[in-house]
């Protein structure tokens, strides 16, 4: 008599059990029970092996279907506390902000470190109104920017120190204040740029402010809103 | 291996070393295969969703079960994606005993015989399935695939319960004799 009490028909019991195992045919509850025998008994292991090395070929018919783009955070969160809510994306990530800029603190204080090294400069103020922004890689991206702030002038200057033109794209610079909202800086160039930041914005530019490149669409994003993947970012930093 | 796997592989490993970027990696690599996983077996995309986050916490925290060479990491990876799946259709029904113990079980014990296995495979498998009857074949597929239980393709085939047991119980020892041969 088999132990489940179905007719096996007189085929090698076990060796069913162990197939219907594979095949996840068992109920919760038969399965459990399998699962406990082939992990005792060498025996159905490796009967089990058998399947799961033959059935994997079969895997391949699984298509490929893309998740959607919030899982991977929800996922972080779970396993990581970040505090991401169930909309949030990289841009709402506050946990996600502060492990970056403190990354690209690290370079800062290198750019800083540069500056220093040039002839001393006696006027306070000057030296005291000026951020600097590290726009690291994201990604893998290979692109990257340094951004000057004079906070008198209102003047920006940014130099791309690596990355390519992408075709049919721009790219375009972010400002994201303290709250986390991020206000268009416009579309930038490769090669190195001077702009003038609107009188309205001048004021939310402060250390700790983060500078962000995103790839958009040629022309920049049609909505007003970051629409492609963060290529490039750093936190201001004063100098 | 193929390199491709070779460095899925690598991302794994990385991964059970608490290599928070191999994993995003690995994520950003693996998860449109194990969604089609979770979306084929579940046929619920928000159940689907929500399975593929409780797999992706299963492979950080079990990262270290997966033994290199002993078969495909893909393999692998399907194999945790495919049994959660499983798990959730179970847990529909009545449950009258550990679950999570047969999980662990499914998940780990790679065969060496795994490391056998390569492109032929698959023409064996189905050379293998070829020799059973088409709609047997086809229930058989449904079972590992689309992960259908007995009472599912009972009703599909439109067979009493115990005729689909029976018909597939005999199947199941039909492929294992041609694949083992």
């Amino acid at each position: 008599m088999s132990m489940e009490g179905h007719d096996s028909g007189g085929l090698d019991e076990d060796k069913v059990l162990v197939g219907e195992y594979a095949f996840g045919l068992l109920d919760a509850a038969e399965h459990a029970r399998m699962a406990r025998r082939i992990a005792a008994e060498p025996a159905l292991g490796a009967e089990f092996g058998l399947w799961q090395s033959r059935l994997s070929s079969l895997d391949r018919e699984f298509a490929e279907t893309p998740a959607p783009a919030a899982v991977f955070g929800k996922i972080e969160s779970r396993l990581f506390g970040a505090p991401t809510g169930p909309q949030a994306g990289l841009w709402n990530s506050l946990v996600f902000w502060r492990a970056l800029a403190a990354g690209a603190l690290a370079v800062a204080a290198l750019a800083i470190g540069f500056s220093l090294l040039r002839p001393a400069r006696l006027d306070p103020q000057e030296f005291a109104t000026q951020l600097v922004a590290a726009l690291q890689s994201q990604e893998g991206s290979g692109v990257e920017f340094v951004a000057l702030y004079d906070t008198v002038t209102g003047n920006v200057r940014l130099t791309a120190l690596s990355g390519s033109v992408v075709p049919d794209k721009d790219y375009e610079l972010w400002m994201i204040e303290a709250s986390g909202t991020p206000v268009s800086m416009g579309v930038i160039p490769m090669e190195r740029t001077e702009m003038t930041l609107p009188e309205d914005m001048q004021a939310h530019f402060t250390p700790g402010t983060v500078l962000a490149v995103t790839l958009e669409p040629k022309g920049g994003s049609p909505t007003g809103v970051a629409t492609g993947p963060i290529v490039a970012m750093g936190k201001a930093t004063m100098i | 291996m193929t390199s491709a796997s070779a460095e899925i592989a690598e991302l794994v490993a990385r991964t059970a070393l608490r290599d928070r970027a191999a994993f995003r990696d690995l994520y950003g690599r693996t998860s449109a295969k194990l969604f089609g996983v979770t979306l084929r077996i579940l046929r619920d995309r928000s159940e689907a969703e929500e399975a593929l986050q409780e797999v992706y916490v299963k492979i950080w925290q079990r990262a270290d079960r997966y033994v290199a060479g002993s078969c495909s990491p893909i393999s692998w990876l399907v194999a945790v994606a495919r049994n959660h799946a499983l798990d959730i259709l179970r847990a529909r029904k009545p449950v009258h005993d550990d679950i999570g113990m047969a999980l662990d079980i499914a998940d780990g014990a790679p065969d060496p015989e795994q490391s056998a296995v390569a492109g032929g495979e698959r023409s064996r498998i189905e050379s293998c399935l070829g020799e059973l009857e088409a709609d047997k074949a086809d229930a058989v597929r449904g079972a590992y695939l689309d992960g259908y239980s007995y009472e599912e393709l009972a009703e599909r085939y439109r067979v009493p319960l115990n005729t689909m047991r029976t018909w597939l119980r005999r199947s199941l020892m039909k492929l294992r004799a041609c694949l083992s041969a």
